[in-house]
C-alpha cells in the first residue's frame, strides 16, 4: 500500500475537526457578524452608534480595566502558588495540585454566589469585623468593582497557576544552584536566573486570564450591582431586552477586534510562540 | 424580528412563575396545583389538537406558575361549574410574536391571552386581535384606563416605594423626593435595571405633580432631567434585574429603600417583621395586564367574551389579590377586599388616587433611547 505523503496525512487527520469547527463555530459566528451590518438596515450604522454612545465606551473601559486588575491579581497570587508547589512541596504536591484544580468542578455561578454570602452587608466578613470591634458599620465589599475583581480573581486563578506550574516544572534547579555556587544571594539568583526562565509561563498565564476575563458575564452581573457593566452583559442586554441584534453583534465584533489588538501589541513585546506553545521545555 | 418593537413586560409575567415556586415551598400552594401549573408550561402541543377538535372548549393562555394555578381554580373552574363549558389554562406564555404568528399562519389554538398594554397596542395596529364586544364585557366592570378597543384589563400590579424602617432608624421616606435625599435617609436604594416605572419616580422627585409626569417626560429635556436624577445618587444604587432580585436585596438588608413591584412587596410583608418592611403606593405607577382575543379563535367570539365577563366578577378578582398580590381590574372589587389586605391593594380607591397609570404609548416611542441613557447614567 502506497504511503500517503506526510503533508496529506496531516490534513486527513485535521479535516474532521476542522469541518466541525467551520460548521458549528465559524459559520454561525460569521452569521452573527453579518447581522451587525444588516440589521435593522444595511450599512455601518450600528458601528457609528456604538462609537457615539458613551455608555458603550464606558462599558469597554470597565471591561478592560477589570480584566487588567484580574490578570495582575491572578499573576501575583498564582506565581506564589506555582512557585511553592514546584519548588517546595514534596509529598503534599499532589494534594496541592488537586486543590488548585478543585474549583474547576464547581460552577462559576456557585462560586459567585458564595462571594455574596461572604461579602454581603450582613455577610460573614462584615459580621466578624464588626464582632471583633474593628469597624462600626458594614463595609461595602460588593455591588462594586472591588467585589467583582475579588471574585473574578478567585475564578481565574487556576488558569494562571497551571501554565506557570507547567513552565516551572521544566526549569532545572541546576542553574539556580550554579548561581548560588558563584556567590549570588538567594534573591539575586531568583531574580536574575530563575525568574527570567519563568517568563513564558507568566505570559501564557497572563494572556489566558486576560482574554477569558474580557468575556466574563455571570460574576459582574451578580456582584456588580448594575454599576459594573461589562461588555458581554451589555450585549445580552441589547439582544434579550431590546431584540437589538444589530448593535449586539456589532459589540461582539468590537470586543473580538479589541482583544486581537491587545494580543498583537503583546506580541511586539513577548515571544508569543514560546509563551503559548512551548511551556517549559 | 426587529420591526416588532415589543415593550411588554415579560419579566413581570415570568416573575409570577417564581412566586408560585416560592409559595409552593412555603406550603401555600398544593403540590397538585403546582405540578399542574408547571406541566402547563410544556403542554401546548398536546393541548392544541384537543382544542381544535372541541370547539366548545375555551383555552386561556397566560404566563405560567401560580398565575396559571390561580386562574384555573378561581376563574376557569368556576366558569365550568356555572356553564358546563370546559376552560383550560395553558401557561406557555402568549408573547405578541406567537399570537401574530398563530393568526397569520391560520392555526389559531388559543381563545384568550394574557397580554400587556404595549403588546396589545401593537397587535391591535397589526389587526390580529378581535375588538372587545362591550355588549357582553361590561365596560363599567374595568378601570377606564384599561378598556381598549381590542384589549381589556385583567389584573393590575404597580411599582411602589418599599422601605426598611429599621435600617433607617424609623425615619421613613414619604415621597420620591425623600428617596433622593441621601443625607437624611441613608443606605442603598434599589431601582429596576430598566427605565420602566423608574423615570416616573425620578420625575416626581423633581417636584413634578403626578398628573404631569408623562407630559414632562414627553420632551427630551424631561427625559434627560429624570436620567440626571439617577446620575446624582448612583453611588447609592444597586439595580434589580428580576423580581426575586428585588426581594433578596430587602431580605438580606442590602438596601434600605427601593422601587419594586407590588407583588413582591406583598410577599415581603409576610417574610419580614412589621418594623423592617413597609411599602407605600404614594407616587406609584400602575401597570395592567390585558386580555386579548386572537382573530378566528376556535371557541368563537361570543363564547370567549362571556368568559371575560365572568373574570370581571369582583369576588373572583378579590381572590386573585389574596392569592397572588395582583390588584383587581374591576373597581367594584375594592370594597370586598378583606380589611387586612386593603392597604396592599394597588387598585383600592385610596391607593389609586396616589398613583399614575403606566403610559405604554410613551414607552413604545421612548423606551429604547431612554434605556441607553439610563445605563450611561449608572455606569459613566
Amino acid at each position: 500500500m502506497p504511503r500517503l505523503p506526510d503533508r496529506l496525512r496531516y490534513w486527513f487527520l485535521v479535516l474532521p475537526a476542522l469541518a466541525i469547527m467551520i460548521v458549528f463555530y465559524i459559520w454561525p459566528l460569521l452569521g452573527i457578524w453579518q447581522i451587525s451590518f444588516t440589521e435593522p438596515e444595511a450599512g455601518v450604522a450600528n458601528y457609528t452608534r456604538m462609537f457615539d454612545s458613551s455608555a458603550v465606551t464606558t462599558s469597554f473601559i470597565i471591561t478592560f480595566r477589570i480584566a487588567i486588575q484580574t490578570t495582575i491579581g491572578c499573576l501575583i497570587l498564582g506565581y506564589i502558588v506555582a512557585y511553592v508547589i514546584s519548588n517546595f512541596a514534596r509529598r503534599a504536591k499532589p494534594l496541592m495540585i488537586a486543590l488548585v484544580l478543585l474549583p474547576f468542578w464547581v460552577s462559576v455561578l456557585i462560586r459567585s454566589f458564595s462571594w455574596i454570602v461572604l461579602l454581603g452587608r450582613s455577610g460573614i466578613v462584615n459580621d466578624s469585623l464588626i464582632g471583633a470591634g474593628l469597624i462600626d458599620s458594614p463595609l461595602r465589599l460588593m455591588h462594586n468593582e472591588f467585589g467583582v475583581v475579588l471574585a473574578m480573581i478567585h475564578v481565574m486563578l487556576p488558569f494562571a497557576v497551571l501554565p506557570m506550574m507547567a513552565n516551572m516544572r521544566g526549569i532545572s534547579g541546576a542553574y539556580v544552584d550554579a548561581a548560588r555556587g558563584l556567590g549570588a544571594s538567594e534573591f539575586t539568583a531568583f531574580r536574575k536566573v530563575y525568574f527570567p526562565q519563568t517568563m513564558p509561563g507568566v505570559m501564557s498565564g497572563a494572556l489566558l486570564v486576560f482574554v477569558l476575563s474580557l468575556g466574563f458575564y455571570i460574576t459582574p452581573a451578580l456582584l456588580g450591582g448594575g454599576r459594573v457593566l461589562m461588555i458581554s452583559e451589555y450585549i445580552t442586554y441589547q439582544i434579550q431586552e431590546f431584540l437589538n441584534w444589530g448593535l449586539g453583534s456589532a459589540l461582539s465584533v468590537a470586543l473580538l477586534v479589541a482583544t486581537a489588538i491587545v494580543i498583537l501589541i503583546a506580541a511586539r513585546f513577548v515571544n508569543l510562540r514560546s509563551a503559548l506553545l512551548e511551556r517549559g521545555s | 424580528m426587529t420591526d416588532f418593537n415589543d415593550t411588554t413586560d415579560h419579566e413581570a409575567k415570568a416573575d409570577l412563575i417564581e412566586i408560585a415556586a416560592y409559595r409552593y415551598k412555603e406550603g401555600l400552594l398544593t403540590r397538585r396545583g403546582f405540578v399542574a401549573a408547571m406541566m402547563a408550561l410544556g403542554a401546548l402541543p398536546a393541548l392544541s389538537g384537543k382544542a381544535m377538535a372541541q370547539a366548545k372548549e375555551i383555552v386561556v393562555v397566560n404566563w405560567g406558575g401560580e398565575a396559571s394555578e390561580v386562574l384555573q381554580k378561581v376563574m376557569a373552574d368556576t366558569y365550568t361549574a356555572e356553564t358546563g363549558i370546559p376552560v383550560i389554562v395553558d401557561g406557555s406564555g402568549p408573547s405578541g410574536g406567537k399570537i401574530r404568528a398563530m393568526v397569520e399562519s391560520g392555526a389559531v389554538v388559543w381563545d384568550l391571552c394574557d397580554s400587556g398594554m404595549g403588546t396589545a397596542i401593537i397587535l391591535e395596529q397589526q389587526g390580529v386581535i378581535q375588538p372587545i364586544n362591550y355588549d357582553i364585557v361590561k365596560r363599567s366592570d374595568v378601570l377606564e384606563q384599561a378598556a381598549y378597543k381590542s384589549a381589556v384589563g385583567n389584573y393590575v400590579y404597580s411599582y411602589v416605594l418599599a422601605t426598611n424602617p429599621k435600617m433607617l432608624g424609623g425615619n421613613v421616606p414619604q415621597t420620591w423626593e425623600d428617596v433622593w435625599n441621601v443625607k437624611d435617609f441613608p443606605g442603598m436604594r434599589t431601582f429596576r435595571k430598566s427605565v420602566r416605572g423608574m423615570l416616573e419616580s425620578a420625575t416626581m422627585a423633581q417636584g413634578v405633580p403626578m398628573e404631569e409626569v408623562y407630559q414632562v417626560l414627553d420632551t427630551e429635556d424631561g427625559i434627560d432631567a429624570a436620567i440626571d436624577k439617577f446620575r446624582q445618587i448612583r453611588d447609592h444604587i444597586i439595580v434589580w434585574g428580576s423580581g426575586s432580585d428585588s426581594q433578596n436585596l430587602f431580605l438580606q438588608e442590602e438596601v434600605s429603600i427601593g422601587n419594586i413591584w407590588s407583588t413582591r412587596a406583598h410577599l415581603l410583608k409576610d417574610q419580614m417583621d412589621e418594623e423592617s418592611f413597609s411599602a407605600s403606593f404614594d407616587g406609584g405607577v400602575l401597570a395592567p395586564g390585558m386580555w386579548v382575543v386572537p382573530n378566528n379563535n376556535p371557541a368563537g367570539s361570543d363564547e370567549v367574551m362571556k368568559f371575560i365577563a365572568h373574570t370581571q366578577k369582583p369576588e373572583l378578582q378579590v381572590q386573585w389579590l389574596e392569592l397572588i398580590g395582583s390588584g383587581p381590574a374591576n373597581p367594584a372589587a375594592a370594597p370586598l377586599v378583606p380589611e387586612h389586605l386593603q392597604k396592599w391593594n394597588p387598585t383600592s380607591p385610596e391607593n389609586m388616587a396616589k398613583q399614575i397609570f403606566y403610559n405604554d404609548e410613551w414607552y413604545g416611542k421612548n423606551q429604547v433611547a431612554a434605556e441607553e441613557k439610563y445605563i450611561d447614567a449608572l455606569i459613566n
